[in-house]
């Protein structure tokens, strides 16, 4: 369904950056550059929910950017049902939906404004605005504040529209970026819910977090970065016979260890 | 593009800061302070012209017809204060003993009747605004020469008729040929683009921080990246919708001035305000908006592309800030005594609309430098909104 191959991406590196950095040098300078990225490769499949694992700052973000279109890679390729994203950016955005870890939410809109302008820019039509997308809000439990301004919603009221917004236009491929950070529980059983709902519809769901219990309920593969390279990808079950670990965290743990000798040897 | 113009324009327009800039300022705020200014102003002038100038006559002896006229003035008050040693003239003026000090030449009568020149001092503190002191004095003065310069004629044997020839040998009748609306365009006419150009680009500059910056700092700008929409298409709308805003401020604000004008015209009966206005014709009105057009959008296209390469709302405002005194110089320019509009001037955007303001209000402009000034203005605008489109399309500006 989703395939990232290879995906390579670097940074200049300001020179005032450079000089804050020197003391705690990170192997991935490289001159004038940051290779934030080095051949990082994951898939998932139609149905499957991946969760990508990795310390803070080590490229979740970019490789997701990358793959929503936001970023150019340097080299490398993400297919979805066969269409290159690099290639055919604009075919790709209708088949993708993204939530940031921001809301990325306009704050003097209603949520019924803020999610029918996202949808109006995928082209979804009015009727489907207007008979279909009941489902969804009723799914995620906002139908009673879709016209409350959303600057006025908590910020679980305002993660559920936000989730609401990226999959208004059907997308084949569903990417979270930590989309629990700062939620309380209900609204976070709400949001697995969801995930699991359209999983079962075949979306692709890839799941960035640091919450090894939603990895745990929720996914089906298991992608690892670490400092900008893939570290692991395939299935649960390898994933802790590979690490020799049922226990999730120490599985995470143990995978790290091991790739800190890798990652040296690459730069 | 429109969606994402109408999205904004809803936006914006739901928010307390846009409307006060947008609304607020022009209507109430302004014909407010000015009227507050006027106020405050006009006591001022009313105080000054009602004050008793505490004076004291040096050596009053010597012309005893000065120093009755003067101590029976209604506008002047006699007060004693010994000038010696630390408390000098300037001291006793500075420390508000006293107004004014009139130092009468010691041997005034004998130069006088000698027919020589004779030195008289007066001493004041000049700064006042009004000049009401030196006005009042220099007045009573003149009366005083006059007398002087008659004793004199009728010593040397002359009449009355002739003295009157001699002071003034020639008159002048003043034949003003331009009408009303001329001499307030001059007058006013540079002062109009001085409040109407700052204006437009301060009802351009919030929209701007909010939809760039602001954006940015919100995390929803990543978002809008991510639909199908084009960059372009994406930049358009926010472009004119931070034009329709410096636009909109720039509408109310010359319909609140024209409706305060009127009002005060009525309400103080001057009626050559409420003539003048309507001398001025509503196509010139238009065109006045018109003009504004390209300078809004130099404003929106420059303001977003600044806007989008900060960082946050803070970095912008500080980016902003210096473009201020950009625009200013050349709106000063208008008001500049000698220049008007030509083939150069209106080549240079900016000025080019601050003096074809000027020259409309007036009624003098030649309608056909409206050609390069509109041409001059609008590739300046494309440049900045190319500019822009470039920005939007580099991660590395999105994504500082």
């Amino acid at each position: 369904m989703i395939s990232v191959e290879n995906l390579s991406k670097s940074f200049p590196i300001k020179a005032a950056k450079k000089q804050m950095q020197s003391q705690q040098r990170d192997p991935r300078e490289q001159g004038a550059k940051f290779n934030a990225l080095n051949n990082v490769s994951f898939h998932c499949g139609k149905g499957e929910v991946l969760g990508l694992l990795g310390p803070n700052g080590a490229g979740k973000t970019t490789a997701l950017r990358i793959l929503s279109t936001a970023l150019k890679p340097d080299s490398g390729a993400v297919i979805i049902n066969g269409i290159d994203v690099i290639k055919n950016p604009t075919l790709a955005k209708q088949k993708i939906g993204f939530l940031s870890g921001k809301t990325g939410l306009y704050g003097r809109l209603t949520a019924r404004e803020n999610i029918e302008f996202f949808a109006k820019l995928h082209g979804v039509s009015r009727e489907y605005l207007l008979n279909d997308a009941d489902e969804i809000y009723q799914n995620l439990e906002i139908t009673n504040y879709l016209d409350r301004r959303v600057e006025h919603l908590s910020t679980g009221m305002q993660q559920k529209v936000s989730i609401a917004r990226a999959v208004i236009h059907k997308p084949e491929v569903l990417v979270l970026d930590e989309p629990t950070t700062g939620l309380d529980i209900m609204a976070t059983e709400i949001i697995m819910d969801f995930v699991q709902l359209i999983r079962s519809q075949g979306t692709a769901v890839i799941f960035s977090t640091h919450h090894l219990d939603e990895v745990a309920l929720l996914a089906d593969r298991v992608s690892i970065i670490y400092q900008g390279t893939s570290c692991f990808d395939g299935g649960i079950a390898e994933f802790q016979q590979q690490s020799r670990e049922l226990d999730l965290r120490r599985a995470f743990m143990n995978v790290l260890q091991g790739a800190d000798a890798n990652v040296a040897s690459l730069y | 593009m429109w969606l994402v113009f109408i999205k904004e324009l809803i936006e914006l327009l739901r928010d307390k800061k846009t409307l006060f800039f947008i609304i607020a300022l022009p209507m109430v705020i302004f014909p407010v302070v000015f009227g507050i200014m006027a106020l405050f102003g006009s006591n001022a002038a009313l105080q000054e012209h009602d004050k008793v100038i505490r004076y004291v006559l040096k050596n009053g002896d010597v012309a005893p017809e000065f120093a009755t006229k003067l101590f029976y003035h209604n506008d002047f008050k006699e007060v004693i204060i010994e000038f010696s040693g630390d408390n000098s003239i300037e001291s006793a003026i500075k420390n508000d003993e006293v107004d004014l000090v009139i130092e009468l030449d010691e041997d005034f009568k004998n130069q006088f009747e000698n027919d020589k020149i004779s030195d008289w001092k007066i001493y004041f503190n000049g700064s006042n605004i009004f000049g009401g002191t030196k006005r009042k004095v220099e007045t009573l003065l003149q009366e005083y020469v006059d007398e002087l310069q008659q004793q004199t004629f009728a010593r040397l044997g002359l009449a009355a008729e002739q003295f009157e020839v001699f002071k003034e040998p020639i008159k002048i009748e003043e034949i003003d040929t331009a009408d009303d609306r001329e001499s307030f365009g001059e007058q006013l006419g540079g002062f109009i683009p001085y409040i109407l150009i700052p204006l437009c680009l301060t009802g351009a500059m919030y929209p701007a921080i909010d939809l760039g910056a602001g954006e940015k700092e919100r995390g929803t700008i990543e978002t809008l990246l991510l639909t199908p929409i084009s960059r372009l298409s994406l930049v358009l709308g926010k472009f004119l919708c931070i034009t329709t805003t410096a636009m909109m401020t720039a509408l109310i604000t010359i319909f609140s001035m024209v409706l305060w004008s009127f009002i005060i015209g009525q309400l103080f009966d001057v009626s050559a305000v409420s003539e003048i206005l309507k001398a001025v014709g509503w196509s010139d009105y238009g065109l006045i908006v018109l003009l504004l057009l390209p300078i809004s959008a130099i404003f929106a296209s420059t303001l977003l592309a600044i806007s989008i390469y900060a960082s946050s709302y803070k970095e912008a405002q500080n980016y902003m800030g210096p473009l201020s005194m950009f625009v200013i110089f050349p709106v000063l320019v208008a008001m500049m005594p000698g220049i008007s509009l030509n083939f150069n001037w209106s080549l240079v955007p900016i000025a080019n609309v601050a003096l074809a303001i000027k020259e409309l209000l007036k009624g003098t402009i030649d309608y056909t430098f409206l050609i390069p000034i509109f041409a001059s203005t609008g590739v300046f605008a494309l440049i900045s909104l190319l500019f822009c489109v470039y920005w939007f399309n580099k991660e590395s500006v999105l994504f500082r």
